[in-house]
């Protein structure tokens, strides 16, 4: 099958990409108190790894030069940063000492991370619609304006 | 016969301008999609396919023209602004978006005006 929008395949994965990447950031924001998970640790950050990967079609052809390059989320790990140690004895998590390990999340980073992944989204929104509107001209080659 | 009427060197070479166009928006979609994809290198139209299409035009040799091929090919003058060693500028590249888009309806027209020429010295009466 043709694309009929120029780079149509490479965008979209980007935005299936992003999308990917917003609900992690947003797992990690609902978590930020979380202390117990099912492996009874408190919650770690996760955090996407991107990578570049070559097109089906583009593989065949590759020798003609560069190609234009598909992204994938390579994997979803885990930060190796340690969890906040809390002084509240209450805590039904609490240890000996009367400390609960909280996750370290930092929602300024967060959101930080959120915009800017939301603005890379953005984007490439722009290259579908400006794509879109380079088929419509093609299309309409011959004929009066 | 009718060959001729579409062998005119400014139009095949708009025609691989067309060409080189579309190969371009799909390295300006490749680039915006690595926005963030560390050690990527920003890819563009091999530089030495506009060199070669103006020499061809100036020339008037429709044979080369024909046989040009644009290609992509990495931006070696492209350097990271930042650590993670990617060559993509959000900013730039945008623009490039929508020059590219511009040059893209210029060719189009160019070709439509071409065609609608053509239609009318057939016709033989003014549109």
């Amino acid at each position: 099958m043709i694309d009929f929008i120029p780079g149509v395949s490479t965008t979209a994965s980007a935005l299936t990409a992003e999308r990917i990447r917003m609900d992690v950031i947003s797992q990690n924001i609902a978590n930020a108190n979380t202390t117990r998970t099912p492996s009874g640790q408190p919650y770690q950050r996760q955090q996407v790894t991107f990578e570049t990967v070559l097109g089906q079609q583009d593989q065949a052809d590759s020798a003609s030069g560069s190609q234009p390059r598909l992204i994938k989320v390579a994997r979803i790990q885990s930060d190796s940063r340690p969890p906040r140690m809390i002084y509240s004895p209450g805590h039904p998590d609490a240890n000996a000492q009367g400390m609960v390990a909280m996750p370290d999340i930092n929602t300024y980073e967060e959101m930080a991370d959120l915009i800017t992944s939301s603005r890379t989204y953005e984007a490439n929104l722009a290259v579908i619609h400006t794509g879109r509107s380079m088929t419509m001209q093609t299309l309409a080659i011959g004929r009066r304006s | 016969m009718i060959d001729a009427l579409f062998s005119q060197p400014d139009y095949v070479a708009a025609k691989k301008m067309l060409d080189a166009t579309v190969l371009r928006q799909e390295a300006i979609a490749s680039n915006l999609a690595n926005l963030e994809t560390p050690n990527y290198q920003r890819i563009d139209v091999a530089p030495s396919f506009s060199n070669e299409l103006r020499e061809a035009v100036a020339n008037g040799d429709t044979e080369k023209i024909n046989d040009l091929q644009p290609r992509l090919e990495v931006d070696a003058n492209a350097v990271a602004a930042n650590r993670d060693g990617n060559t993509v500028q959000l900013e730039t590249e945008l623009m490039n978006l929508q020059q590219n888009f511009l040059q893209h309806g210029v060719e189009t027209n160019f070709i439509t005006q071409d065609l609608l020429r053509l239609r009318s010295a057939i016709q033989g009466q003014p549109q």
